[in-house]
């Protein structure tokens, strides 16, 4: 019994998407330092790590939409660093990505927001892109949005909405930016267990950014850890949850010694 | 009540779902009856299938009839839940149709209630700029001389070149018609009075709409959107006196300058073609120049500069705050403020030229 997103067949635990020390900079800045991380198949990974740290950067150049300074990132064995335009552009269709302040298209529905991809490459039926985005925004709880602006939704409503349009093509990687920060804990939870249905139903991989604490003990299958650009931590909740070094030990015990002096260098 | 079942195929997917959606539509379906889907049989679903069973319970629904979906079991049951609301039945769109009179009534007094706000920000703003600077507290010198080389100094090229070229335009066409009478010296005289009362007020501010008139909406209305102007209100801080006010302070300062540079831009402009085309020496056409400039003329075209700075700056704040909507909202009230911004240059020139017509009628 098989259930999947575009009848893909999920090889759970093969490898999809490879970092290999990646370096980066914002100008004269230095931003990720040496980051290296594979993602596994059908697996929700979060990438942790205080405000500030990169995770949002090193999303984006896993997305292609940043060039690193050094270091490649593989999907299958391909480096997307080195790719041409339109070779990446193809590649990017089958991500989905929701972006930490929803990215919604504000001249749009909620409803022609999801539509857009599929209107665009999606070779989908003309009369099926209706109820697909139905099919979407029900899924995530906006079914009653559909024909709304953006301007008109609360940010927790964005983010969701952000999520619909991410699943439009129902990608097989999905990244997501903050996807609970600036929710309710009820709308955070419903969120967590959507990700997880989403995951078992359609065979979906996960990379979500995100520092709290719940719903990385929810869903995540393995994390890792970055730190002022570096990565401090690999592996899964658990061993992250047991680790005795102190950057991760702090941040599962919610202390905030040394805050101010960290911060500030 | 009838009750019509259909068995599902057992891959439920985008072909399988079209030919359930047309097994549907072909059976008859009576008003106010059941359409059950027996899902025993399927074995799996794909979210293009879902998509057809949104798009069946819809149908079906608007047959006036009930859609339940039965037999599910293990993960096709759990598909089956997540996609429940798509499901249900969706209620009907409220279509809000406005009669004619009702149309024109609502414009009216959303006209109205516009210019309510607009004189509003009218007497907040000029009390502001009149007492702004003498007030120890809230006023900023530093954001002051910021927006006045934003708005003064980065236009100075740009204006320059606008009115000489202008100027050049005009002293070619007239030049055209007053030439063969041989009186091309003239020309001289007609590009100082057209620039020093009319062309390079109007030509500096349109420059000045299109550069900061529409920087200042778009600023205004960016900030309106990401709350920025709500955390200032709640500051307790009065959005006229902390951000219109200084740029009316600054525009008013610059404007006059900017078109007294136009005023000379332009009459150098059309002195190129008298003294190269026409062939008028320089020092005949410089004389001819000055004797033809008065100060009332230039006294004019100040002023004019003066009133226009201010109308811009206001109809800028005025179209920024009243942004709805994202993004697409800025654009739109960026562009309506150059509108707007051009129009009222226009209507206060008319003003001004009917004036002065009557008071101090131009002669050569
Ligand atoms: N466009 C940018 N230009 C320069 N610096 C940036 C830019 N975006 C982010 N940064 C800096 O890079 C660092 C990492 O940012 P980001 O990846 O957004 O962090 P976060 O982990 O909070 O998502 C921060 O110190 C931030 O100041
Ligand atoms: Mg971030």
């Amino acid at each position: 019994m098989t259930i999947n997103g575009n009848g893909m067949t999920a090889v759970n635990g093969e490898t999809l998407i490879e970092v290999d020390q990646l370096v980066t900079h914002y100008g004269e800045k230095l931003v990720l330092d040496d980051v290296s991380l594979t993602v596994r198949r059908g697996e929700i990974l979060v990438i942790l790590g205080g405000s500030g740290c990169g995770k949002s950067t090193l999303l984006k150049h896993m997305i292609g939409l940043l060039k690193p300074t050094s270091g490649s990132i593989r999907y299958s064995g391909v480096d997307i660093t080195a790719m041409e335009e339109d070779e990446l552009s193809r590649l990017q269709r089958g991500m989905g990505v929701a972006f930490q302040s929803g990215g919604l298209f504000n001249s749009m529905t909620v409803g022609e927001n999801v539509a857009l991809p599929l209107r665009e490459y999606g070779n989908v039926d003309e009369e099926l892109i209706e109820p697909i985005v139905r099919l979407k925004l029900s899924m995530v709880g906006l079914s009653a949005a559909q024909h709304m602006l953006p301007s008109e939704l609360s940010g927790g409503m964005l983010k969701r909405a952000g999520l619909a349009r991410a699943l439009a093509l129902d990608p097989p990687a999905v990244f997501f930016d903050e996807p609970s920060a600036g929710l309710d804990p009820i709308m955070a939870s419903g969120l967590d267990e959507l990700i997880l249905s989403m995951r078992k139903l359609l065979g979906l991989t996960f990379i979500i950014v995100t520092h709290e604490l719940e719903s990385i003990r929810k869903v995540a299958d393995r994390a890792i850890m970055l730190d002022l650009g570096k990565v401090v931590f690999t592996g899964t909740v658990a061993e992250a949850e047991a680790s005795a070094v102190p950057r991760v030990r702090q941040f599962f015990e919610r202390r905030a010694d040394e805050f101010i002096a960290q911060r500030n260098v | 009540m009838t009750e019509t079942r259909i068995a599902c195929p057992d891959k439920l997917n985008q072909d399988t779902g079209r030919s359930l959606l047309d097994e549907v539509r072909s059976g008859t379906i009576a008003q106010g009856g059941v359409v059950v889907l027996d899902l025993s049989p399927t074995e799996s679903v794909d979210s293009r299938g879902g998509a057809w069973l949104v798009e069946i319970a819809d149908y079906v629904h608007s047959q006036k009839s009930e859609f339940r979906v039965e037999g599910q079991q293990g993960l096709v049951a759990e598909f089956i839940d997540l996609i429940q609301p798509g499901l249900a039945e969706r209620p009907e769109r409220a279509q809000v149709k406005m009669g004619f009179f009702e149309g024109v009534g609502d414009e009216a007094l959303g006209f109205i209630g516009e210019l309510r706000q607009a004189r509003r920000l009218l007497v907040e703003a000029i009390y502001w700029t009149l007492l702004g600077p003498f007030q120890g507290r809230g006023f900023r010198w530093a954001n002051w001389t910021d927006e006045v080389y934003e708005m003064g100094v980065k236009a100075i090229r740009i204006t320059f070149m606008m009115n000489f070229l202008l100027g050049l335009i005009i002293s070619m066409l007239s030049a055209a018609q007053i030439e063969p009478f041989g009186l091309g010296i003239y020309v001289a005289d007609l590009l100082v009075i057209a620039f020093a009362r009319e062309l390079a007020a109007v030509m500096t501010a349109v420059v000045v709409s299109a550069r900061t008139g529409a920087a200042i909406a778009a600023e205004l209305a960016t900030m309106q959107v990401q709350e920025e102007i709500d955390a200032l209100r709640s500051m307790g801080l009065n959005v006229s006196q902390f951000l219109v006010a200084p740029k009316i302070l600054a525009l008013v300062v610059c404007m006059p300058c900017l078109t007294a540079l136009g005023m000379i831009a332009g009459i150098l402009g059309g002195s190129i073609w008298g003294i190269f085309v026409l062939d008028i020496t320089p020092d005949v056409w410089f004389h001819e120049t000055l004797q033809s400039a008065h100060v009332k003329d230039v006294v004019q075209g100040l002023l004019k500069a003066v009133f226009f700075a201010v109308t811009i700056v206001l109809v800028g704040c005025h179209n920024g705050f009243r942004v709805r909507g994202g993004s697409r909202g800025v654009g739109l009230m960026t562009t309506r403020a150059v509108v707007a911004d051009i129009f009222c240059i226009i209507v206060i020139d008319m003003i001004f030229a009917l004036v002065f017509y009557y008071l101090m009628p131009a002669k050569l």
